[in-house]
């Protein structure tokens, strides 16, 4: 029924769509992007984003970006970057006249988020430390994803305000139902949120993040949050399912160079007119789980009944290491009871036979 | 409401001689009554109202809805043992009397509409249980969809009974019965519980229900009742029996958001008994990866032939759809999404502390999503907005105390009700 209603909106109020919010999570991290260096390195990755961001802001005037940064050691805003108020009250002047070659020619928004970005790009490279690097090859990606729910909940909330009655159902819904205010009643009149990350980092570093990163997936699939994928190189696990439960597009690049092509191509498109496109994505999914006790990444393991913790071998004292609940390990390894074969008599037909004989010979008999 | 019951009565005795009819005791004096009935108290909230410095109240009005935002999100946060796996089987009355429209629009669409609701969120909380539905109508419990843990098909089945119309009796007896057959083969590990939306102060039954309740004891299932019109002896005994002698599984409700609450209030897992009613075991399960194959192939569930399905993870043989049984193996196959998708009950986020002007100054802007937050005032007015304030932050900050971040109230509420993440927690890491 919702459907029914929300296009009918779409061919009544088209002229006015709501803008979409792309929120770019690029992982950062350094062991991966070394591996990359000859084929795609990240300076030129990141050109090639910027100028993805550039095409996603011109499709609307309206349209907005964000664009977080998964560290090996922390998550980090690049855009809108959380100290601007700070550093344009105190030295934005001065940066101002310093650095910006005059670019009368560009447009103002694309300068922005390029410098942005580049900016906080290289602060957070410097200050990566050797100790920061050394064991530690995972990367953020279970915040990052959490910074950019968090910036999107923001922003869908201010955009509702600002077009007041956007969201006429929200104000009943405040003080009673927390359900009703993020499930997404009508999805034209919304913000388009939409969340791409450009990932390197392979699957097994991240298996200590499941859980955090299974709840930021789950909280976009409520909030209709389509997670696009587009992976470098690796294959993960986790984003795989992302994708799958959000019905976003997972693309593994076969060829790193072409990322512009790719994130043209295939990530471009926002929600509304991924309805009219075939979208390439994956129909192979990987489902496969990370233990709580390993974090090894299983496809068959123990689940405990009471609290639906996975366990990659039965925990030790078959206490399950989650709730301590004492669990029966079932028949686990067990033999399967063999059921001695019976040995089949043999009816003997021509008994019963020879014995109903001499009795239906016997009664004409007697 | 009181003549109708009477009409009820009325009806059974032409049409249904032989039907025994246990009814409410005495219609006419039942109140609607809440759960203890104590919550009938009024909040004053106009006497709390305090002009600001300004003359207005807006500022009073803010920190009040910040309040009560506050106050939903303040909840237990130690993991409880919960009988996840679930087995529910919500019974809808589907008769004469869910035709009346003291709730809006009518009993029996609001109904329909909060069971689709129910059955969207019954999931969402409890991912691999299963559920079915049944309806009472014309003295007969009727299948509305088999138990199943596809939230789908319920809604499409519940979908098709608003083009019906509410009629007959209900017979909670016949109910309860096809209820207690269809939790019967359910194992042991997980609840069996039954959830009836009782619009009716009647029920028609073709013999003993106490008999049925008997039953339904010894066969471990537990029965909630949400009564839309007055309470019902039958039901208030029901749920009594078969909760351990709980009545708070009987509630009826005042009005549509009330109603809503109470059969939402069924979808948080429940606590599991401190009693070992149900063996807890390890279950062995396997995570089948999807595939797709170029060429159609048998299923081994089905024995139809398609591309696209779920290669056991023991045996490797196909199954179409998920959670189910490996035909050939035997090993339970679900999806790992839908385990996961409980696991904010096992490591639920902790709650955030609010900030006093003391330790205000540390941040001047949400950690998450950079909202600047208002700032300090000078120390002799710390007092004067402290005492103002209840429930809420003074500065509007609220701190994780783990990572010792501070963010603002909607990222809160969002955190601890959407993401289940601390944005800090996550993003700063092992360090």
């Amino acid at each position: 029924m919702n459907t029914v209603d929300a296009s009918e909106h779409y061919e009544l109020g088209a002229t006015d769509l709501a803008p979409s919010l792309l929120t770019i999570v690029i992982d950062t991290n350094p062991h991966a992007w070394d591996i990359l260096e000859e084929s795609l390195p990240l300076s030129k990755a990141i050109a090639n984003i910027l100028v993805f961001i550039n095409a996603h802001l011109a499709c609307n005037y309206a349209n907005e970006i964000a664009v977080v940064a998964s560290h090996t050691h922390k998550a980090a805003w690049l855009y809108p970057s959380q100290t601007l108020s700070h550093s344009t009250d105190q030295d934005g002047d001065i940066s101002m006249s310093t650095d910006t070659t005059p670019q009368p020619n560009k447009y103002r928004p694309f300068r922005i988020v390029e410098d942005q970005v580049t900016r906080n790009l290289k602060e957070l490279m410097e200050s990566t430390t050797p100790d920061h690097l050394r064991g530690n090859t995972s990367t953020m990606l279970a915040g990052a994803l959490t910074l950019a729910l968090s910036h999107i909940n923001r922003r869908t909330i201010a955009w509702a305000e600002e077009h007041g009655g956007a969201n006429p159902d929200d104000a009943p819904a405040e003080g009673t139902a927390p359900s009703n205010r993020y499930s997404a009643s009508n999805e034209d009149e919304k913000l388009q949120s939409r969340i791409l990350i450009v990932s390197v980092s392979g699957s097994s570093d991240s298996a200590h993040q499941y859980i955090p990163v299974m709840n930021s997936i789950f909280a976009c699939q409520r909030l209709h949050i389509p997670i696009d994928v587009c992976k470098l190189s690796g294959d993960a696990v986790f984003l795989q399912q992302a994708c799958d439960a959000t019905k976003g597009v997972y693309m593994s690049l076969a060829e790193p160079r072409g990322l512009l092509q790719y994130l043209m191509m295939a990530f471009l498109p926002d929600q509304r007119s991924r309805r009219h496109l075939v979208l390439p994505t994956r129909v192979d999914v990987d489902f496969r789980a990370a233990c709580f006790c390993h974090r090894r990444v299983v496809d068959v393991g123990f689940v405990c009944s009471i609290c639906l913790s996975i366990f990659c071998e039965p925990p030790p004292g078959s206490e399950c290491l989650t709730c301590g609940t004492h669990l029966d390990a079932g028949n686990y390894n067990s033999k399967p009871a063999l059921l001695p074969r019976k040995k089949k008599k043999k009816k003997k037909v021509n008994g019963a036979s020879g014995a109903g004989t001499p009795i239906s010979v016997s009664t004409p008999g007697s | 409401m009181a003549d109708s019951d009477e009409e009820y009565v009325g009806d059974v005795t032409e049409d249904e001689d032989e039907l025994q009819v246990t009814r409410g005791d005495n219609p006419r004096a039942k109140k609607r009554k809440q759960r203890g009935g104590a919550e009938w108290e009024l909040s004053r909230t106009w006497e709390t109202l305090v002009e600001g410095a300004d003359g207005t109240i807006s500022s009073t009005v803010e920190g009040l809805l910040e309040a009560n935002k506050r106050k939903r999100l303040l909840k237990d946060t130690t993991p409880l043992q919960r009988g996840i796996i679930r087995h529910l089987i919500l019974i809808i009355d589907l008769s004469q009397s869910m035709s009346e429209k003291d709730l809006r629009p009518t009993r029996y669409l609001l109904t329909l509409r909060y069971a689709q609701e129910f059955v969207r969120e019954f999931f969402e909380q409890n991912p691999i249980s299963q559920l079915g539905v049944l309806g009472l109508r014309d003295g007969l419990a009727l299948r509305v969809s088999d138990m199943s843990g596809n939230p789908t098909e319920h809604l499409t089945a519940i979908q098709a009974l608003k083009t019906q119309d509410p009629k007959g009796l209900p017979s909670l007896q016949n109910g309860l019965e096809m209820a207690r057959g269809a939790l019967f083969h359910t194992p042991s590990h997980g609840t069996r519980e039954v959830l009836i939306i009782f619009g009716s102060l009647l029920s028609s039954d073709p013999g003993d229900i106490h008999q049925t309740i008997g039953t339904l004891i010894s066969d471990k299932v537990r029965v909630g009742v949400v009564g839309l019109a007055a309470q019902v002896a039958i039901c208030r005994e029901l749920c009594t029996k078969t909760n351990g002698g709980d009545e708070t599984a009987y509630g009826v409700a005042l009005n549509e958001q009330h109603f809503r609450e109470l059969m939402m209030d069924v979808t948080t897992p429940p606590a599991a008994y401190s009693q070992k009613e149900s063996a807890s075991s390890l279950l062995m399960m396997g995570f089948p990866s999807r595939t797709v194959e170029t060429a159609p192939s048998l299923c081994a569930c089905h024995s139809k032939p398609s591309r696209g399905g779920y290669l056991c993870s023991r045996c490797n043989s196909k199954v179409c759809n998920l959670p189910a049984e490996c035909p050939s193996c035997g090993l339970t196959l679900i999806l790992s999404t839908h385990l996961a998708r409980s696991y904010h009950h096992l490591f639920p986020l902790i709650n955030w502390i609010e900030v006093p002007w003391r330790r205000a100054s540390k941040s001047s802007a949400c950690f998450a999503c950079g909202i600047s937050f208002p700032s300090v005032p000078p120390e002799d007015q710390w007092l004067v907005t402290e005492s103002q304030t209840k429930g809420m932050s003074v500065s509007s900050r609220y701190e994780c105390t783990a990572c010792h971040s501070h963010f603002c109230i909607d990222c809160d509420l969002f955190a601890h009700e959407v993401v289940h993440n601390c944005p800090g927690c996550q993003s700063k890491g092992a360090e």
